[in-house]
């Protein structure tokens, strides 16, 4: 570097930033892949809660969406196609193996801009502010339950109530979050 | 008809909680809503709703069996593109100067001739959950994302660190290869080392170094400090 010396200082490495989505276009499948699968997973995994059907759903979400998506595509178009196929692959999960139609149709109505890959730590924070949201029995019941993995019958023992009685609480207790996620979230 | 409902919410629980693929029944809207909640709830224990590296690995994939393997990318320049690369080129040059420069004063270049690492601090930076320990073994890397910022942590086998995710070229998003212990840019065959140095590059400028990222352990997860 013998002649440069008189260069002045740059300034910061470049930030590692994504393309801006206004602008850019996914090239082929792989960028696609790249780009959104922890997004689709996470979006996926909050509406089901396991592992296996998440990665079951995400897959049949790249999947619709690359076959039917002529490449290249912008950014935007393609984030947008996979938020819709996303919420016909889950409104069909819910319809299919519960029958739940109502849950299928609050599914379809998912905000476009869903699909954001997110700290994990974002669905915790999410989750904390829901429960303390919650009167306190209702709240004790699920946080033995989800964040202290206690059993029904360990936390029936912890509440001083009987087992029948924990399930019950925690039917409840679900149901209030389901609605107050629907207040205070959407 | 509580106790019933109860039950089988109850049931589908426990089959979250263990990590199970729930059993499928009829369910009630009432159930619908307890049983969405519950998945919520399980998304909300840190790091769960973040896909571990096999299962990335199975539906990359299933992908590639299904859709064409040799994807076509359009490599007729337009002008912006000739602009951009020039500008990121000329950026580089002034970068790399002024880190030489940088690192021939204070930080001796190491063993293997390497300069001084870029490290990525950002302003008003914090400390950030990206996976737990468990879901990186030894010799895997893993992308992960804060939303502002895409990165890769990589477990070698004697330490955890983390790079920018991002190719230092144009800014396609790395792919790892546990097998070579490299990062692949999916754009124009450019690999990295996990330590974030050149490889291999089809390119007439090298592009640069990745950014290394500060990385720490904490209560088991792996935590990035980044906006």
């Amino acid at each position: 570097m013998v002649g440069v010396t008189e260069l002045p200082l740059a300034g910061p490495p470049e930030p590692a930033v994504a393309r801006d989505p206004d602008t850019a276009e996914y090239p082929n499948w792989e960028s696609v892949y790249q780009d959104n699968v922890v997004g689709i997973y996470q979006l996926v995994f909050r509406r089901v809660g396991n592992a296996a059907d998440a990665e079951d759903l995400a897959e049949e979400v790249l999947m619709q969406t690359l076959k039917t998506l002529r490449l290249p595509a912008p950014i935007h178009n393609v984030r947008a196609y996979l938020v819709k196929t996303a919420r016909t692959v889950m409104a069909d999960h819910w319809r299919r193996h519960y029958a739940a139609r109502d849950a299928a149709l609050e599914l379809e109505r998912l905000p476009a801009g869903a699909l954001v890959a997110t700290p994990s730590g974002e669905s915790a924070d999410r989750a904390r502010r829901l429960l303390g949201l919650l009167p306190d029995h209702f709240r004790r019941i699920l946080e033995l339950r989800f964040l202290r993995g206690y059993s029904v019958r360990e936390a029936a023992n912890e509440m001083g109530v009987t087992e029948s009685n924990a399930r019950v609480l925690q039917f409840r207790a679900l149901r209030k979050a389901a609605e107050l996620e629907q207040e205070v979230f959407a | 008809m509580t106790d019933k409902a109860a039950d089988r919410v109850a049931r589908f629980v426990d089959d979250l909680l263990h990590g199970r693929r729930p059993r499928r029944f009829t369910a009630s809207r009432e159930e619908a809503e307890a049983m969405t909640a519950a998945a919520g709830l399980v998304a909300g224990r840190v790091g769960a709703d973040l896909p571990d590296k096999a299962a990335l690995d199975r539906i990359h994939r299933r992908l590639s069996e299904a859709l064409d393997e040799s994807p076509v990318i359009d490599l007729r320049p337009t002008r912006r593109t000739w602009l951009r690369t020039l500008g990121t080129a000329a950026a580089a040059v002034v970068v790399g100067v002024a880190l030489d420069e940088v690192a021939s004063h204070e930080s001796p270049a190491g063993p293997d001739g390497g300069g001084a690492p870029t490290v990525l601090m950002p302003d008003n930076g914090t400390w950030r959950p990206v996976a737990a320990v468990t879901q990186l073994p030894a010799g895997h890397a893993m992308p992960v994302s804060t939303g502002s910022v895409d990165a890769v942590v990589i477990n070698d086998g004697a330490n955890i660190s983390a790079v920018s995710g991002i190719c230092t070229h144009l800014g396609c998003k790395l792919q790892p290869d546990d097998a070579g212990r490299k990062l692949n840019c999916p754009c124009h065959q450019t690999s990295f080392a996990w330590s974030g140095k050149v490889l291999y590059y089809r390119l007439k400028t090298a592009p640069g170094t990745l950014p290394q990222i500060p990385v720490r352990v904490k209560d088991e997860q792996i935590e990035l400090f980044v906006v």
